[in-house]
């Protein structure tokens, strides 16, 4: 499958930077993939989701050396803190989740269907005429997904997504991602939290220092909970549930 | 009070481009005329265009406290400082040419922030912004302007969440004039500190929602514009430009 975005040997050093954020970084995403970064905090995974974004050093500055193709049309990225992402410009909901696909020039009409899919997707439709200011961090970080969802993105970049939300909605958020990937878009998903993103990403990778040091099937690069292991000892098909009640959640379906 | 009050007067329900002209009339009306009775009956229009916005009680007491220490510097130095002849009230000798001066300058001022607090209180930055793509106007232009009509609230907001978090640590506030004074230092870096690491945040955001796009931006929901207001803002035009051809017509008489 073509790659959407290819990296070989990237090295990226932000402005004014004494030392490279990134050093000869190389990866592939496909559509459909799920590709989780893990690393410590400062290691460059948020670096890695802009570059292969396109938006560092387009937006951010910096110098970036190696070979980058992106053939995405479009990329959406989601950060941690949901309320530096409103727009301020939008009296609901609604027209907040809309407002991409409006920037992007859609008929009013498609904009208005993209709005309500990626709504529904994300369990926000109740909150469709509330103001975006006024909702709690939890409900704004998934109107934030929301909203780059419905820019229908080749590549979606989540960083750190579920940091604003309660365990439910964190579940809630990456079970989506599952589906998001098999419509075709490719996914990369930079979080600490690693049974998480080992239950959605068949692809990992780790940095430290702004270098790749391990990559390979999630469940190897992120570390394999136990029920994990019973869960592939017993052939079930991956992504591996890596708690009970996430192998109870399977069993039951 | 500075920033938009939701509301369902007449200056609320109208398009918003009506209402910037009625407060841009006031604006330009202020400077065409130079007598301060005509002056006074232009603060009188500026009293009645907040009336109607349903926000007269609000804007007044803001624009009272502001154009407060103008007038407070318009009567020392026209009405103490002027020139002669004087008349004398109290223990005190007032210019008569000063005061006359320092009545319309300090009228212009009040008229003026009058109808820009009436209009900030009444257009919704978020209709402005719909009736501004649908005029086909810039993005950038538009949110530089929508921006600057919110960004005082916002800042309002969190300055009101940095003050109690720094109460929650000990801050007191109140008592002196110095010691209020004193307060301001653990509001004022965080705030300024706060906004411009969130910057970098809100920019990537916006770009990645399609905001520097090239294409044409939909309107999703563009305000109702009528015949009579399109009126309404043509006669204002010539009404304005009426009144400095009357101005300058009187000067060269």
């Amino acid at each position: 499958m073509t790659a959407l975005v290819a990296l070989e040997g990237v090295t990226f050093t932000y402005s004014g930077a004494a030392r490279p954020a990134l050093v000869d970084v190389s990866l592939e995403v496909a559509a459909g993939d799920v590709l989780a970064v893990a690393g410590e905090t400062g290691a460059g995974a948020s670096t890695l989701l802009l570059v292969a974004t396109g938006f560092a050093p387009r937006v951010v500055g910096g110098t970036l050396t190696g070979t980058r193709r992106i053939a995405a049309r479009r990329c959406g990225v989601v950060f941690a803190r949901p309320w530096t992402q409103l727009t301020g410009l939008c009296a609901t909901v609604r027209d907040e989740i809309g407002f991409g696909p409006a920037s992007q020039g859609w008929p009013r009409e498609r904009v208005r269907s993209a709005a309500e899919h990626a709504m529904a997707r994300l369990r926000v439709a109740h909150l469709a005429d509330r103001e975006p200011a006024q909702l709690s961090g939890g409900e704004l970080q998934r109107v934030v997904v929301a909203a780059a969802l419905a820019m229908e993105p080749d590549v979606l970049a989540l960083d750190d997504p579920a940091a604003e939300l309660d365990p439910e909605a964190a579940d809630a958020l990456y079970d989506v991602l599952p589906a998001v990937a098999a419509a075709g878009t490719a996914i990369l998903v930079a979080t600490p939290d690693r049974e998480r993103a080992a239950r959605v990403a068949r692809r990992a990778v780790a940095l430290a220092a702004g270098r790749i040091v391990a990559r390979g099937a999630a469940a190897d690069v992120l570390g394999e909970t136990a029920v994990a292991g019973i869960a592939r000892a017993a052939g079930c098909p991956p992504p591996f549930p890596l708690d009970v009640p996430a192998l109870l959640r399977r069993v039951a379906r | 009070m500075i920033g938009y009050l939701p509301g369902r007067s007449p200056l609320h329900r109208a398009h918003p481009y009506t209402t910037l002209a009625l407060a841009g009339a006031l604006l330009l009306g202020a400077f065409a005329l130079t007598q301060p009775r005509e002056v006074w009956l232009l603060v009188a229009a500026a009293a009645v265009f907040s009336a109607v916005g349903g926000v007269l009680r609000a804007s007044a007491r803001t624009a009272l406290l502001l154009s407060l220490p103008i007038w407070v510097l318009l009567f020392v130095l026209h009405g103490l400082l002027g020139a002669d002849p004087r008349t004398t009230v109290g223990p005190v000798a007032l210019s008569v040419p000063g005061m006359a001066r320092a009545l319309v300058l300090g009228g212009r001022v009040t008229a003026i922030v009058l109808g820009f607090l009436t209009a900030l209180a009444t257009v919704s930055p978020h209709r402005l912004v719909e009736a501004m793509t649908a005029g086909g106007v810039p993005f950038g232009r538009t949110f530089l302007l929508a921006s600057t009509l919110t960004v005082l609230p916002r800042m309002r907001e969190r300055a009101t969440q940095i003050l109690e978090a720094q109460q929650c640590r000990g801050l007191r506030l109140g008592g002196s004039p110095l010691a209020r004074l004193r307060a301001l230092g653990p509001l004022a870096l965080p705030l300024v500190l706060g906004a411009l690491a969130e910057v970098d945040e809100q920019v990537l955001a916006l770009d990645a929602r399609g905001a520097g796009s090239a294409a044409r931006r939909t309107a999703l929901d563009p305000p109702a514009d009528s015949a009579a207001q399109r009126a309404l803002r043509a006669a204002l035009l010539v009404l304005v430009i009426a009144a400095y051809a009357w101005k300058f017509w009187s000067m060269r008489g």
